[in-house]
């Protein structure tokens, strides 16, 4: 990975990785949806607030809403996060013809894509973390004290693994096509055809493995526990799902629930008979899906890039 | 001879255009070289490939000794490159992108230090370093594309069309950055179709038109190879045939036109022939008013090989 040029990689890819942050955190997109998050985010928590006031009510502590909720950001914030994030890193430079006095520097295009992938990791992991701060502040001042918030860098991990699966296709439908305009409607088209088949394909056709091959939320499940409530035992449900958005929740019930199993009722042709499957399984195949996402995806745009023209 | 560029049967096409056709083009360590050609001759297309945002579909590229082949990091080093219309990050202060190609380069924070507000100073952006790019006037990103081609300090510094949207105060700076940097004794290689700056600054100059390599040489051989010649125009106190008829018989004149006072005289050379026909004409009692010599210009010699090619196409 070292480059002959008789100085330091290092230095270099430093070098790319802060040109990339400092352009990234000065984005008026990601300022915008930051706000937008943080707004979303108080907004999730005050709202049931200011209801059970309004019927007179008191909120019931809820020492799980922390580790169920995690950040809150769902599949369609993931998806945002990862447009907003990487739409411009490579399309927008060629548009603006800025590629072409970074590429003259003696840095290789390898060193560059590195480095612009760091910066909107770092870019993503201080925006998610600040999320996960906040709510779990947010959450504690109005549930009460939280059960296992130990497992929340375990969340936040999953949430950007499963964010990283967009961010490689945005990336490469706007490295191959050299168009932020097409990386970002490109990849919401195929969010939007996933959401919407998703369900389609669960109700109505015994197909629905296929969703746990696709990026998404994937096939839905539940998870049955025993557990106790005040000497009683009872069987709590938790709803699971194995796409690659659903890594984070998965990784939290699997570290809580070890050898916790999920039943699917819709994958099988007779619904008496419903399909089970260990979590532990849906967690490594969810993970190895992801990877398998990212790292094409990735492949595939970096490729391109290495061998792109500059014809701007 | 080491050279500092050296390509060879460099061919470009886009599609069924052919952009760059075979150029074999040497630039020597220390010149200056201007790439001379009308619109849409080739100039930026090579240059481009030079610096290995395009590939060639044919031939070979030295670049300072060193071959390019594929993502070449390591050539750059030594590079300076100013594009042509440089466009860089709205989001970035002008001294935050130097500082940032500096690292690029492998400077230290010392030599970042020292270069950057002499460099600053010197294309006029001193005060207005702090500023954001997207803040800045088309000129004054073309002053930060200098700056930022002169950063390295390059052995060979590249610039496509350096003067392209400047003021003419800015013009006039470039030419004299263009003469420091070559007194220091480096490499530049610019494109241009402005004549008179190409003639004021360059020793060498290849001219390209329609992909193709007109001519290469050193300014004095292009002038000195010329077809035609020059023409001198004379004007005497009085008109006199015998002055006519006895600079005729001169060697070096091809003919002369009378016309009142004034002399028109073609010269078969490109030499500088004003002594001896000041001499023939007071030998023969002549009082010569005024002599002006028109010697064949650049914009001569370019129009006539672009227009000799023109025509076979
Ligand atoms: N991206 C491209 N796609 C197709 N043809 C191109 C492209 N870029 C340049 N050309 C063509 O290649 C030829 C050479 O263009 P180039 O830009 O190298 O000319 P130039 O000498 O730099 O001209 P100018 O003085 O206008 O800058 C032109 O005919 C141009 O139309
Ligand atoms: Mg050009």
């Amino acid at each position: 990975m070292r480059e002959k040029t008789g100085g330091d990689w290092k230095t270099r890819f430093l070098a790319v990785v802060k040109y990339e942050l400092l352009w990234n955190i000065r984005k008026k997109k990601f300022i915008g949806v930051i706000t937008l998050a943080f707004t979303l985010a108080t907004l999730s928590l005050v709202l049931p607030v200011a209801l059970s006031n309004m019927s007179g009510g008191e909120l019931e502590a809820n020492p799980e809403y922390v580790i169920s909720t995690g950040a809150g950001i769902g599949g369609l914030g993931m998806f945002l996060f990862a447009v907003v994030m990487v739409m411009n890193s490579i399309s927008g430079e060629f548009e603006s013809g800025t590629i072409v006095p970074l590429l003259t520097k003696p840095v290789s295009r390898t060193t560059v894509f590195l480095g612009k992938l760091l910066a909107a990791f770092i870019t993503l992991l201080s925006a998610y973390a600040s999320l996960f701060i906040y709510m779990t502040v947010g959450g504690w001042i109005i549930y009460g004290p939280q059960n296992d918030l130990y497992l929340l860098p375990l969340s936040l991990l999953g949430t950007i693994i499963s964010t990283l699966v967009w961010m490689a296709i945005v990336l490469a439908i706007g490295t191959i096509s050299k168009s932020s305009l097409l990386a970002a409607l490109g990849t919401f088209g195929i969010f939007m055809a996933l959401t919407i088949s998703s369900p389609i394909i669960s109700f109505f056709t015994n197909q629905a493995w296929i969703m746990h091959y696709l990026p998404g939320s994937g096939a839905y499940g539940l998870i049955q526990i025993q557990t106790e409530i005040q000497g009683v035992p009872v069987i709590k449900s938790i709803s699971a799902l194995t796409g690659t958005d659903s890594i984070a929740a998965n990784l939290v019930n699997y570290a809580r629930y070890p050898s916790a199993n999920v039943t699917f009722y819709s994958l099988s042709s007779n619904p008496l008979e419903p399909i089970t499957e260990p979590l532990s399984f849906i967690l490594l195949r969810s993970l190895a899906v992801a990877s398998a996402y990212i790292i094409g995806f990735l492949f595939a745009a970096w490729y391109f890039f290495k061998r792109t023209q500059v014809l701007e | 001879m080491k050279h500092a560029i050296e390509t060879v049967g460099l061919t470009k096409r886009y599609g069924s255009l052919t952009a760059v056709n075979k150029l074999d083009l040497k630039v020597e360590h220390g010149t200056v070289h201007g790439f001379l050609g009308p619109n849409g001759a080739g100039k930026t297309t090579t240059i481009k490939i030079l610096m290995g945002l395009l590939r060639p579909d044919e031939g070979t590229i030295k670049i300072l000794d060193r071959e390019i082949r594929g993502d070449t990091p390591e050539a750059r080093l030594k590079v300076g490159y100013m594009p042509e219309l440089p466009r860089f990050p709205k989001h970035l202060k002008g001294w935050e992108l130097l500082d940032i190609y500096g690292k690029m380069y492998g400077m230290t924070t010392q030599q970042r230090g020292e270069q950057i507000p002499k460099l600053l100073e010197m294309v006029g952006l001193k005060g207005r370093e702090k500023d954001l790019i997207g803040k800045y006037s088309k000129g004054m990103q073309q002053r930060l594309g200098i700056a930022q081609a002169l950063l390295n300090e390059p052995e060979l510094v590249i610039l496509d069309e350096p003067s392209l949207g400047l003021d003419p105060v800015g013009m006039v700076e470039v030419r004299e950055l263009v003469r420091e940097i070559a007194k220091e004794g480096r490499t530049v290689f610019l494109s241009s179709h402005l004549l008179f700056e190409v003639e004021q600054v360059c020793t060498h100059i290849t001219i390209i038109h329609k992909g193709v390599a007109l001519a290469s040489d050193t300014i004095q051989n292009i002038y000195s190879k010329l077809s035609g010649s020059s023409t001198l125009h004379v004007e005497l106190a009085t008109p006199s045939d015998i002055i006519v008829e006895a600079l005729k018989k001169l060697s070096f004149v091809s003919d002369v036109t009378p016309d009142g006072n004034m002399l028109t005289i073609e010269l078969k050379t490109n030499d500088d022939v004003r002594p001896q026909i000041s001499q023939e004409i007071t030998k023969l009692g002549g009082v010569i008013v005024s002599m002006n010599l028109k010697g064949q210009t650049l914009e001569d010699v370019f129009m006539q090989l672009i227009t000799k090619t023109g025509g076979e196409k």
